[in-house]
């Protein structure tokens, strides 16, 4: 999947120690009651069935829970479901936590599982449908036991339970009620409740005293949507945010000159990937060619000078923390450039090797940076940057001649995720992959219920990966987080601000 | 005058028709917004479902009579992107956008009436001279630029005012400093040139003759006539405003009809571009027969036919 490149949404707070801070920034003292977060982007609505980006979800985790979620490892741990059994190949039997309410006092049961997952798997309208349809139907066993009943063996139906599309909804409410109202006045059985939506601003989320879990940590979490870095970054040097998303490089030397502030930074679930097309008569079918590509570029270099640092070179997409991770291929790269050059020549390329590379916008420098190491090489580069839409437009059609760059995340945690384009259907047109032998470890992985075979199949695919080249990995990205003084966080693999788990120093 | 309005009125539909049209042809022809609503991993037949969901399958002039009618009602769909009705996401924009083009036209007309006065009769002194500079140097600053330097200059190192967002009257200072800039730049030229003219006229040098405070020259008789061609322009950047204040909007984080017109242009929410557009065109229209009124008030000769 692509994911929108997001960063942060800034937050001012009511809180009077934090308004108006002329100074560096204002003191955290006990009575600092308001956590302020700022990303790049708004969510895109709080149907959390109908967003297709990881800002939203790391907003909407506050609000509604899932059956279960990822730990800072990635291990499953309950939520919604306190305990979870495979029944057989095509049913998963859930236990549901007895005692929840929705924000408006609903009572949680197995309707709300039954009602919240059939939708996102039948309505094909929802963004988040692709991930969920071949749930065939959620049988209600009794208020609090669930079966989960797919059309074939799913072997990743955990991880499907604990991200954005599988969202816990109130069905009472929105029966009652309709969608839109809902959307209005959204309730969820979170942490903290909706109170006041200003698009484009902030969301300002109160804290639920009925959670479950305990009473949450924040009276008010605040989110805002800022889309200027610098106006960001000024927002967290006056105090007006406690964190600040995506922080330019460049900009990583004034947060860390002020007292008190800090910046973290952390991997993300988004790896850089430069993707061939190998349709006969292309010149990137010739395998020579792509590893000369491969070759040619200076994964360091373009960390370094583009990301300030921000970046793990590897040669998977598949990185540690993800089931089918093959470790060998994860913190290394490739480059020779004498031996690329040789390889051009002996493919026949010796006056020039006309490529053309397309990158959207957001990419920009990194694409200029590769187009001029295989220059160097000896390929004519016809590089072509989109806005943002055209390059999705594009994507989506299959119109891409030999080279694009995709950032490619994976909010499923798992290799398939990290295939799916690459299977035959989904190549066809566009890279125009086609190895039996690894369409058929794909095909078979992704109905395997034996892990630790399923796990073999996707390292061989990634092994296989490093010779045929359909595409040729970049670096796994970091984010880049500043923190406002007394403020500790450490961000997530996952991208998620799970308010509970930020607190005061 | 009562003639004129209801003409004017009537002139508008024909405009607004010809206007929805355009878009919607502009907008169904650049892009399909199943390709941006699905995930890259959708199959064919995801994105054919989904066509047909939305109604997207049919021929464009069935689209867009469809729209048509449902627009007369009030009804400009669903935004893909919200999950909500259009228009009132459109409605709900429009006081923050009225608020900083309303704010930047003030600081605008505060800068440029006593800048473009002064300088008109003090010109060619050094004085004028300034003046001149001054707002050569306004209109040759990127919004862009005047906005990140008086967040740092006003925010970071003198915490006076806010960085960003929208909330009390001092989240309107700054972004609309940025915008009024430019505006009374290009307004103190113009107020200095007609203020020129006037002050050379044969009824001025009468008034003076006959002995009148220079005050009430200058105020009674110079200003009134020396304004309508500001009154003009004020109404043109004020249209300009409401839509077009992306920039500023965007180094404030300030939730205004550009920012969502844009961000809707991003992801093809087709329904949001009809109904800001939409919007933004009757807000022109009236705000330029307001002006038309507004003239016709401040220079009684001018006729209406």
């Amino acid at each position: 999947m692509l994911v929108v490149t997001g960063c942060g949404n800034a937050a001012e707070t009511k809180n009077e120690t934090q308004t108006n801070g002329g100074t560096a920034s204002a003191p955290a003292g006990a009575d600092k009651t308001t956590l302020t977060i700022a990303n790049s982007t708004d969510i895109e609505s709080f149907d959390t069935h109908n967003n297709n980006n990881t800002m939203s979800e790391a907003v909407l985790v506050n609000v509604f829970d899932y059956l279960l979620k990822n730990d800072d490892e990635q291990n499953k741990v309950p939520v919604l479901a306190t305990s979870w059994e495979q029944v057989n190949d095509t049913t998963w039997r859930l236990k549901l936590r007895e005692g929840v309410k929705f924000h408006n006092g609903d009572p949680f049961t197995a309707a709300d599982v039954k009602f919240s997952l059939e939708r996102v798997a039948k309505d094909t309208t929802l963004k988040q449908n692709t991930y969920y349809k071949h749930i065939k139907e959620v049988n209600v066993i009794d208020d609090y036991t669930v079966d989960i009943i797919t059309e074939t063996p799913d072997p990743i139906m955990l991880n499907r339970l604990s991200r954005m599309g599988a969202g816990i909804l109130p069905s009472k409410y929105i029966e009652e009620n309709g969608m839109e109202a809902f959307l209005k006045a959204p309730v969820g059985t979170g942490p903290y409740k909706f109170s006041k939506w200003t698009k484009d601003d902030r969301i300002e989320l109160v804290k639920n005293a009925d959670y479950f879990g305990g009473t949450p940590k924040w009276e008010n979490v605040v989110f805002r949507s800022i889309p200027e870095a610098s106006t960001r970054v000024s927002e967290l040097l006056t105090g007006g945010v406690d964190i600040a998303a995506g922080v330019p490089a460049t900009d990583i030397a004034r947060i860390d000159g002020v007292d008190g502030l800090s910046v973290e930074q952390a991997k993300i679930q988004r790896v850089l990937h430069i993707i061939m097309r190998m349709t006969e008569g292309s010149i990137t079918a010739d395998p020579k060619v792509r590893e000369a590509i491969d070759l040619a570029i200076d994964n360091q270099v373009i960390i370094d000078s583009i990301a300030g640092g921000a970046g793990i070179p590897t040669r998977t997409s598949v990185t540690p923390g993800n089931f089918g991770s093959d470790p060998s291929l994860y913190d290394t790269f490739e480059y020779d450039q004498e031996r690329a050059r040789a390889l051009l020549k002996e493919a026949g390329y010796e006056n020039g090797a006309k490529v053309s590379f397309s990158a959207s916008v957001q990419y920009k420098e990194v694409a200029e940076v590769v187009a001029a190491m295989l220059t160097d090489v000896g390929f004519e580069v016809n590089l072509e940057i989109l806005e943002a839409s055209s390059f999705s437009e594009k994507l989506n059609s299959k119109k891409f001649n030999e080279l694009f760059l995709l950032g490619v995340g994976n909010s499923l945690f798992d290799a398939s995720n990290n295939y799916n384009r690459f299977k035959k259907e989904n190549a066809a047109g566009e890279t125009d992959y086609n190895n039996p032998e690894v369409e058929e470890l794909l095909q078979s992985a992704l109905q395997n219920m034996n892990l630790a075979d399923r796990e073999k199949q996707y390292q061989k695919v990634q092994q296989q990966f490093t010779v045929d080249r359909p595409t040729i990995y970049l670096y796994q990205m970091k984010g880049i987080y500043g923190v406002g003084a007394g403020i500790s966080y450490t961000p997530r693999l996952d991208e998620m601000y799970y308010a509970e788990d930020i607190t005061l120093k | 005058m009562g003639k004129y309005l209801i003409k004017s009125l009537l002139q508008m539909v024909p405009v607004l028709f010809l206007i929805s049209a355009i878009v919607f042809v502009l907008v169904h022809v650049t892009g399909d917004p199943v390709n941006l609503m699905l995930p890259e991993t959708a199959t064919a037949e995801d994105r054919a479902v989904l066509s047909e969901a939305l109604g997207l399958d049919r021929p464009l002039y069935v689209q867009f009579g469809l729209f048509l009618f449902n627009a007369i009602q009030g009804d400009f769909g669903h935004s893909f992107h919200y999950g909500q009705s259009a228009l009132p996401l459109v409605l709900e924009r429009l006081p923050a956008s009225f608020q900083l083009a309303g704010a930047g036209m003030l600081i605008a007309t505060l800068i440029a009436i006593p800048l473009g006065i002064i300088s008109a009769l003090k010109r060619n002194t050094y004085l004028d001279l300034f003046i001149s500079g001054l707002s050569a140097l306004g209109k040759g600053m990127p919004n862009f630029w005047t906005g990140i330097m008086l967040i740092l200059l006003f925010s970071v190192i003198l915490g006076i005012f806010p960085v960003s967002g929208k909330g009390g009257p001092e989240h309107l200072v700054l972004p609309a400093i940025t915008l009024g800039a430019g505006i009374a730049a290009q307004m103190t030229r113009l107020i200095r040139a007609s203020m020129l003219e006037i002050l050379n006229q044969e009824y001025i040098r009468t008034a003076r003759s006959k002995g009148l405070l220079e005050t009430i020259v200058i105020f009674k008789h110079a200003l009134r006539n020396g304004l309508i061609p500001v009154v003009t322009i004020m109404g043109l950047q004020f249209t300009s405003l409401i839509g077009g204040t992306l920039v500023t909007e965007t180094v404030f984080s300030w939730p205004g009809l550009g920012q969502l017109l844009v961000s809707a242009v991003n992801t093809h929410d087709m329904s949001i571009v009809q109904a800001a557009v939409f919007v933004i065109a009757i807000i022109v229209l009236v705000v330029n027969l307001l002006t038309d009124i507004v003239y016709r008030y401040l220079d009684p000769r001018i006729k209406y036919s």
